[in-house]
């Protein structure tokens, strides 16, 4: 499998209208890594709205906070990602801005805030502690997962495995996929910005025919594991927790190069007022401390400094993501009709 | 009698007892009113509510036996039931006798619009009035463990759960309406709560869960998205469904031990 990084790619990053805070001055420096230690006691009332996920592990770095910071009144709204930025959009019509931030599962959610111009700009000292590719102006990426094919060590090896997306449709490999899956359908978003339209629904009506479709992605990764299939498409972090719990899985990971197939997602965060303590608030999930606590007990992805990935995962820099705006990953509605048109849903 | 009370105790054990609403939530029989939150106040209305319900299933079998099964309108039996606030007191207090019930009313309406022999009219109906004393004397023993502070408020608006132990009790009590509305022969919607919970409740937790027991996880996947959605699909009793249900209950009670024994020996963020 050919692997580029992303370091190879990222000259061209500058020219994306939609990342404007990717610059090549920024490739040679290192974004430096804050410590808990080193930023201000927040004070004051702040209303944030939590997208839910992660079985509670963002919840416990929200008690974090809380408990370092006893004069910090933190009200939260939980619910589901989509669900959460549509009442902010809602809200808004009517004048109305109850949430101060909002921290989302997945970027998608975030374009849909950042279309609306609802996100505030945030400081460049904070922007600048996110890795280049992962800057943008007015949001920021908190933690990253990556799209992977997690595939049956005993019935493949890895050099069985096309590195590219649209070749899997043309391979005789038994598929997994869970197509009703938020994850699976931004991928699908991607390729379909990526490759366009007509393409993209060819590619789904070839894999419908071999794919099976499971609700969610850990339910592909147990079906590659158990052999029901070759291979699955998910999360990469499905797959290292299931490493985790059963270590003689039979199951590991392989990546496609520079094509949806290995599409870098992020959850984010972003301020929907502008104040010093959503600004120092976000500044907390930054840290090295909150990044790496998420890495250990979530498998995510860390997306400041170097920080190590989660033990499993290769190194961001040897693997080849495609360059992808992933706030374009809000505009669902075409993607849907196309998954319908091509029979997947 | 005595035996709803001792699944009372032992469901109140497990802090279960509660079928937490969500906002969409809402009884076959409308919103579920502020009363389910003080059953002692209400335990008389709910007492002349199940009298009511009882004589006026009388009447209706009363009617089939002197003119026929036009003139007994079984389909009543229904809505005479969704009338009654009693209703979203079993429903949010314990949904075990709550299916019961609806089992009971279609016991009855089925028999009649069967065209059933008298007798087993009747049968029928007497079916459904234990179960109805059953679920009165369930709320009773609620309203006391409530008076007493040891019943979760039941929440009217959204909140939602905030750590994997929480989701597991939502899980939990999802479940239960899964039971609850397939009995009242809403299958698509028994049906859509599953895929719900599976994906927003269940698949939030199982990453973790999976880093601790993987083979539990890979049976409630199974449960999740094969067992119990075909069961629903199928043909199968209420009581089958129930079966289904509670060995996942216990396996989702397995799950929670797990969690707490995580939670207790997490990791600091700082």
């Amino acid at each position: 499998m050919q692997r580029r990084t992303f370091l190879q790619q990222l000259g061209a990053l500058g020219l994306l209208g939609a990342c404007p805070a990717i610059l090549p001055q920024h490739l040679a420096a290192a974004p430096s890594m804050v410590s808990v230690k080193q930023l201000p006691k927040l004070k004051g009332e702040l209303t944030l709205y939590l997208g839910r996920g992660e079985g509670g592990l963002y919840e416990n770095v929200l008690d974090a906070i809380k408990k370092r910071n006893p004069d910090f009144d933190l009200k939260i709204r939980r619910g589901p990602t989509a669900a959460l930025a549509n009442a902010i959009v809602a809200e808004a019509q009517a004048n109305v801005r109850r949430a101060e931030v909002f921290w989302a599962v997945d970027s998608g959610a975030i374009g849909l805030l950042t279309d609306k111009g609802l996100a505030q700009p945030l400081p460049e000292d904070l922007t600048s502690q996110l890795r280049p590719e992962f800057r943008f102006p007015n949001w920021a990426p908190v933690t990253g997962r990556i799209r992977t094919l997690a595939y049956n060590t005993e019935r493949l090896k890895a050099s069985d495995i096309p590195d590219s997306i649209l070749a899997l449709a043309e391979s005789d490999l038994s598929i997994a996929w869970a197509p009703a899956y938020a994850s699976f359908q931004s991928f699908v978003t991607a390729m379909r910005l990526l490759i366009g339209e007509q393409k993209t629904i060819n590619w789904l009506k070839a894999m419908n025919k071999r794919a099976k479709k499971y609700a969610g992605e850990l339910g592909v990764v147990l079906a590659a594991e158990r052999g029901e299939v070759d291979l699955g498409l998910a999360n990469h972090y499905y797959t290292l927790r299931l490493k985790s719990g059963k270590p003689d899985a039979t199951v590991d990971l392989a990546f496609t190069n520079n094509d949806a197939g290995c599409l870098v997602n992020a959850s984010g965060i972003l301020a929907l007022k502008q104040s010093d303590t959503a600004i120092n608030f976000i500044r907390y999930l930054l840290t090295t401390e909150v990044q790496s606590y998420l890495a250990s007990e979530a498998y995510e992805i860390p997306l400041i400094g170097d920080l190590a990935p989660p033990a499993g995962l290769p190194a961001l820099q040897t693997i080849s993501p495609p360059k992808v705006d992933l706030t374009q990953l809000a505009n669902l509605r075409p993607t849907l009709n196309m998954m319908r048109k091509a029979g997947v849903l | 009698m005595q035996k709803v009370f001792s699944q009372v105790k032992s469901v109140i054990g497990t802090f279960s007892l509660i079928a937490i609403l969500s906002s969409s939530m809402v009884s076959a029989g409308g919103e579920v009113g502020d009363h389910v939150n003080h059953l002692s106040d209400n335990l008389n209305k709910y007492s002349e509510e199940v009298s009511w319900l009882i004589k006026k299933v009388d009447g209706i079998v009363t009617r089939y036996e002197l003119d026929g099964i036009k003139a007994a309108n079984a389909k009543a039996v229904i809505d005479h039931w969704e009338a009654v606030d009693f209703h979203a007191a079993i429903e949010s207090n314990y949904v075990p006798v709550y299916a019961l019930i609806w089992q009971g009313l279609y016991g009855v309406k089925e028999s009649i619009d069967n065209n059933s022999g008298k007798e087993a009219v009747r049968a029928e109906q007497r079916k459904l009035e234990q179960v109805l004393w059953q679920a009165l004397g369930a709320v009773k023993l609620a309203a006391q463990f409530q008076d007493r502070g040891l019943l979760q408020k039941v929440a009217l608006r959204e909140g939602g759960p905030t750590n994997s132990l929480e989701t597991i009790d939502e899980i939990q009590a999802r479940l239960n309406r899964v039971v609850a509305k397939f009995a009242e022969k809403l299958n698509k919607e028994s049906i859509d709560i599953v895929h719900d919970t599976y994906l927003s409740l269940f698949e939030g937790i199982e990453g973790d869960l999976i880093s601790m027991n993987a083979e539990l996880v890979e049976q409630l996947e199974k449960d999740f998205n094969v067992t119990l959605p075909l069961g629903l699909k199928g043909n199968s009793s209420v009581k089958q469904i129930q079966d289904i249900v509670n060995d996942m209950q216990k396996k989702l009670s397995i799950a929670k031990e797990l969690l707490a024994k995580k939670e207790s020996n997490k990791k600091e963020v700082f």
